[in-house]
């Protein structure tokens, strides 16, 4: 009995811990502005919920471009980490692990590097290379963000398919190309769109490498918190609930992959 | 030996698109920003920008960023742990309370840093009307660098919360359930179970976590920004504005290598530490 109750107490405690922010942004945005940022105290509760801030924010302030750029970034990311991820963890998953550890953990530290680190240095390269403020170059450095988690999945999801599979594959006269396009990426695929989506997640997400090196065309991370610098409170809450809403799913969505095996860098077997 | 290497090769084909990726985008940028920061605009070497950089606020700049990644890991490390210890239970609507759990994952940092500012706002701002209605007078969450920090630690807590628990957890589910009902066997209470069963089975697992979060502490960046500014600094935010303020780039690589230094540093204990495990 003394257990449930700590059960139940514990649980009530930390639903209202989670979702009390989320519950503030809707607050301030489905309220007019008196009873929220105007108010000295802000009640907490909805009173005369209204549409008005949305109408103001999407019909004012400039919604789409920042949008399609995110959307694009995050969509060239989810490519890049695939295309590279694919083949990096299938090649892992096959090195003699004397190899492919002290590669692995080559990887893993450009996670540990700090963003602003390496986004200062490129920046000036990019504006070289003419790829500052472009769609391209921001996706080129927001693949090192997604990069490691997916090469660890596809590893996973490489490592639990039979060799056995392959050497048939060979015996019966399949070049070594057609036995990955054919027989392995098929396999793999519920393993390659996780990696994919996840990619997209965490490139929808980013915002260092996105204010440093796209800083003119901004995408919409960098949009909102530009909204709210310049004192468009209302604008940054609706825009912040739209750009929620793909994350907040596909993080539901994703829960299966988002497992303490993975973040941690598959360092717990 | 030597016939496992020939074969290892056509795999290192595989991985190599990877390494050159990483090479070109993470550790060559990083490099030439170390050797730039000893440049002067003009070319020569030089250690003016670091000179120039303890006229800015390098010394509190480090000194907040230690004490924000510490305050923040010790935050997570317990919230982690009862969440972790909730979701080992079997009760009804334990799905429904384990996708609560994880929602802060699919919160930006940006949105969470705003929910937050909301909350922590000295005029209008929820914490005070919490206050307020316990009969207490309302904070200026800002008008000390402690409290501008704390604000900080609870906001990004908030937000990492759900790491420390995912890793937890999986350390959790592996203590077997036969040592929980030995212990309770032999009387011992909640308290007693967490102390001498729970926590010797988990210390490869916290420090997993804390080596995971710690060094991503150190590179918060969106969240701080958008709480506090560049004021007090943390070494990112001060690599940001001295960046976004100086006519030259040499000053904030200066800067950026002492964070790279800071964290290698950090890296290096942490890879000591765990050989020693």
């Amino acid at each position: 009995m003394k257990k449930n109750t700590l059960l139940w107490v514990g649980v009530a405690v930390m639903t209202v811990y989670f979702l009390f922010p989320l519950y503030v942004l809707l607050l301030i945005a489905f309220n007019p502005a008196k009873f929220t940022i105007e108010a000295l105290y802000p009640p907490p509760i909805f009173k005369q919920p209204t549409l008005n801030n949305f109408i103001l924010a999407f019909t004012q302030y400039n919604f789409v471009g920042p949008f399609l750029r995110s959307a694009s970034v995050a969509t060239l990311v989810g490519i890049f980490s695939v295309a590279l991820g694919i083949p990096a963890g299938y090649g892992l998953g096959r090195l003699s692990s004397s190899l492919a550890y002290p590669l692995l953990v080559l990887i893993l530290i450009t996670n540990m590097m700090p963003g602003i680190v390496v986004a200062v240095p490129i920046s000036t390269e990019f504006i070289r290379l003419h790829l500052f403020n472009s769609v391209l170059g921001l996706a080129l450095v927001q693949t090192l963000v997604t990069l490691p988690l997916a090469i660890f999945i596809m590893q996973g999801t490489f490592s639990s398919i039979p060799r056995e599979v392959e050497y048939q594959a060979r015996l019966d006269g399949g070049r070594f190309r057609s036995i990955i396009t054919r027989i392995l990426v098929p396999v793999a695929l519920p393993g390659i769109i996780a990696a994919f989506l996840i990619s997209w997640m965490f490139s929808w997400d980013e915002f260092t490498y996105a204010v440093i090196l796209s800083p003119i065309k901004p995408t919409l991370p960098v949009e909102i918190y530009y909204s709210i610098t310049r004192g468009n409170l209302l604008t940054g809450v609706a825009f912040s609930l739209i750009f929620t809403i793909p994350v907040i799913t596909l993080t539901v969505a994703l829960q299966r992959y988002l497992k303490g095996e993975y973040l941690s860098g598959g360092v717990v077997r | 030996m030597k016939s496992t290497d020939r074969r290892d090769i056509p795999y290192l084909f595989f991985v190599l698109p990877a390494i050159v990726y990483v090479g070109y985008f993470a550790f060559y940028p990083s490099f030439s920003g170390v050797y730039r920061s000893f440049l002067s605009p003009h070319g020569g070497f030089t250690l003016n920008n670091y000179n120039e950089l303890l006229y800015y606020n390098l010394g509190a700049a480090i000194l907040n960023t230690l004490i924000v990644s510490f305050g923040a890991l010790i935050i997570q490390l317990f919230l982690g742990l009862v969440v972790a210890s909730i979701l080992v239970w079997e009760f009804r609507g334990k799905k429904l309370f384990s996708t609560v759990t994880i929602i802060p994952m699919g919160i930006a940092t940006v949105v969470a840093a705003i929910a937050y500012s909301f909350i922590f706002e000295p005029r209008g701002g929820y914490a005070n009307t919490l206050l307020h209605a316990l009969g207490l007078g309302g904070i200026n969450w800002y008008s000390s660098t402690p409290l501008s920090l704390l604000v900080v630690m609870v906001a990004d807590s908030w937000k990492n919360t759900p790491i420390f628990t995912l890793i937890l957890l999986a350390g959790l589910s592996s203590i077997p359930r036969d040592l929980y009902h030995a212990a309770a066997l032999d009387g011992a209470g909640v308290f007693n179970r967490f102390v001498h069963v729970t926590l010797p089975n988990m210390r490869k697992f916290i420090a997993i976590a804390l080596i995971i979060r710690g060094v991503q502490e150190f590179n918060i960046f969106a969240l701080p920004l958008i709480l506090i500014g560049e004021h007090p600094p943390l070494l990112t935010t001060f690599v940001y504005d001295l960046y976004s303020t100086s006519p030259t780039v040499y000053i904030s690589l200066a800067a950026a290598t002492i964070l790279l230094a800071l964290m290698t540093v950090f890296i290096a204990l942490n890879i000591a530490m765990g050989g020693r495990r």
